[in-house]
């Protein structure tokens, strides 16, 4: 890149306007473009300048309608693609200063990519969640303490860490592969869709088991789903996405504020707040915007107590 | 990766894409024949004007043209060296005589056709089967053609499919060689550094999860299959039917046109002793 282009890049990159930024974001994208198939003609632009801040030590989920590019952005997170333009930093730092090093970054950065259960390949359940952190080059007692470890956030039971991860159930693969990424302790931990296709169940268990990592562990974990119950439920911030472009971001009261313009982009909203948004229509009103069923029910115990004075 | 996944097929609105691909195979088969006839200089003038001039009506862009083409450059250059060595003239004066490796002119000419013939064959080949026509169309032409086989107890309906899945199969698989490859590096894999052998090692994690979801997409096609109550070629109809148009049979007529034109200018060669044979 010649100077003046250089310079005319930097410039570009300061003058971009971040969506809910942060004083020290663990992650920041700024202007980040990502084309497939570049130079072909079936290009598709998959992300449109994006700037973003992810905040730190905080559970950031990622919604938006199936193709609006969220699988997309987070593989550029540990730069497992490379955006076709602009900048992915990393507690401030361009992840592609040094591309040589990028096998580092993926440590940092632990991706859990969609339908993960084709990944497996080892004889056995630990083999394979160690496999991870035996890249890392760690000690044999090290990687023994981190796959229990691992195995007991995504609530493994212990008599199947000797079989093969063959002989599992979709969803005790699902949690096998969830493991494997956590027993390397990154200090980001990003999941794709890390429950699409479970029962509610096996979703419970697996969201309560990731925010139980972001609490005890204080890792930043980015959670894609489709599912805004998910969301309210687990949630810190909220990103939203539409077409190749974050439409908001913020923190989960302000998002589901703005219920109405999550449902003008086909994004479904929590069912409990969408009853609030139709009693609202009726002239009742509620002190704060409600999306989790917890709330609702004080919030509603709260407006008896009002209405009928005292006791129902 | 992706490039591949897709498969040389380039979209485009041109006569080629829509000449019946019967045609083109056929066409195709004459098309080398006739590289393969080429004797003299001017015949081979005439396969170099027809190789542009297919070019031309494709609307395949030259840059995509060039990357087949830069795919066999080595075994290209290969053949021309060797042909310049190999080649010898016993009553003629050598261009370039040092120790034993004398070069002569015929040498020169041998290598240049040579070359231009395979670049022919991988141009006129390359428009007419896999850029102009999709591998489901190829795969539905060459049943077509060989159904005569079908009575000599040849099973060229269950070819012809294993054919279709195969292709249908390859982007996929490809798809998902690029998915687990991702998923190991995400958990540190790492396939580009280190000794052959470690590197070798290293495709263990991509190859078994591949192996294990190539089997069961095999069994789920099967039962897939047999539920729609699939029972190999006997009576089964097509829902894409081909059928001839008036323009293949112009395409025919121009291809047999230009094999018949490089025949007589090998005949005149020959008659009035034209310079630069083979
Ligand atoms: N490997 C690829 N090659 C070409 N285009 C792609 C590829 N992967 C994704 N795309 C395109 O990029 C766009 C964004 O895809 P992406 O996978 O990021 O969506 P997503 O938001 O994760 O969707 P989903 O919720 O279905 O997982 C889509 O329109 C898709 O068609
Ligand atoms: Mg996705």
């Amino acid at each position: 890149m010649s100077k003046k282009k250089k310079l005319m890049a930097e410039t570009e990159l300061a003058s971009a306007e971040i969506i809910h930024p942060a004083e020290d974001p663990k992650l920041r994208l700024l202007n980040v473009s990502y084309i497939y198939s570049k130079g072909t003609p079936f290009e598709m632009k998959a992300l449109d300048s994006v700037s973003l801040d992810i905040h730190r030590g905080k559970l950031t989920g990622i919604i938006g309608h199936t193709g609006s590019g969220k699988s997309t952005m987070v593989q550029l997170f540990n730069g497992l693609t490379t955006p076709t333009s602009g900048k992915v930093l990393l507690d401030g730092e361009d992840i592609w200063a040094k591309p040589k090093e990028i096998g580092k970054i993926r440590f940092r950065v632990g991706l859990v990519m969609q339908y993960p259960e084709y990944q497996l390949f080892e004889e056995t359940v630990s083999a394979d969640i160690a496999f991870g952190p035996k890249n890392m080059g760690l000690s044999g007692e090290e990687i023994i303490e981190r796959v229990n470890e691992a195995a007991s956030f995504v609530g493994l039971p212990q008599n199947l860490m000797d079989q093969s991860p063959f002989d599992l159930s979709g969803g005790q693969k699902r949690r096998v592969a969830i493991a494997g990424i956590m027993a390397m302790r990154p200090e980001v931990l990003v999941l794709d869709e890390p429950a699409a296709g479970l029962d509610p169940q096996g979703r419970r268990a697996i969201f309560s088991g990731i925010k139980r990592y972001n609490r005890e562990t204080g890792c930043t974990v980015i959670i894609v789903s489709h599912s805004m119950e998910d969301m309210a439920e687990f949630c810190d911030d909220v990103v939203v996405m539409a077409h190749s472009k974050v439409l908001m971001a913020g923190s989960r009261d302000e998002i589901f504020s703005h219920a109405e313009k999550l449902e003008e982009v086909g994004l479904d909203i929590p069912q409990i707040t969408r009853l609030a948004l139709m009693l609202e229509k009726e002239g009742i009103t509620f002190p704060e915007s409600l999306y989790t069923v917890g709330y609702a029910t004080e919030a509603f115990a709260a407006l008896f107590d009002l209405g009928e004075g005292g006791g129902v | 990766m992706k490039g591949f996944a897709l498969g040389q097929y380039y979209p485009a609105d041109s006569v080629i894409h829509r000449l019946d691909p019967r045609m083109k195979v056929i066409a195709a088969i004459l098309y080398i024949v006739a590289s393969f006839l080429c004797k003299n200089f001017f015949a081979f003038v005439l396969l170099v004007v027809s190789a542009l001039f297919l070019t031309l009506v494709s609307k395949i862009p030259l840059k995509i043209l060039l990357r087949s083409i830069r795919a066999l450059i080595f075994i290209m250059i290969f053949t021309a060296v060797i042909n310049i060595f190999w080649f010898t003239e016993p009553d003629a004066e050598p261009l370039l005589a040092w120790k034993f490796i004398k070069i002569y002119r015929g040498g020169l000419f041998n290598a240049l056709f040579i070359l231009v013939r395979i670049l022919a064959m991988v141009i006129g080949t390359s428009i007419f089967l896999t850029y102009t026509t999709s591998p489901i169309a190829l795969t539905d032409a060459i049943e077509h053609l060989l159904r005569p086989l079908a009575k000599i107890k040849v099973p060229v309906h269950e070819f012809a499919m294993m054919m279709t899945i195969a292709l249908r199969f390859i982007p996929t698989i490809v798809e998902e060689t690029d998915k687990i490859m991702s998923a190991q590096k995400a958990r540190g894999a790492d396939f580009t550094t280190g000794s052959l052998m470690s590197r070798a090692k290293a495709l263990i994690p991509v190859i078994i999860p591949l192996f294990a979801s190539a089997f069961r997409r095999a069994g789920e096609l099967a039962t897939a299959m047999e539920c729609r109550c699939y029972h190999g070629g006997e009576g089964r109809t097509k829902l894409r039917i081909l059928r001839y148009h008036v323009r293949d049979f112009v395409a025919l007529f121009v291809i047999f046109l230009f094999v018949g034109g490089i025949i007589a200018i090998n005949i005149f060669g020959a008659k009035y002793g034209w310079v630069y044979t083979m």
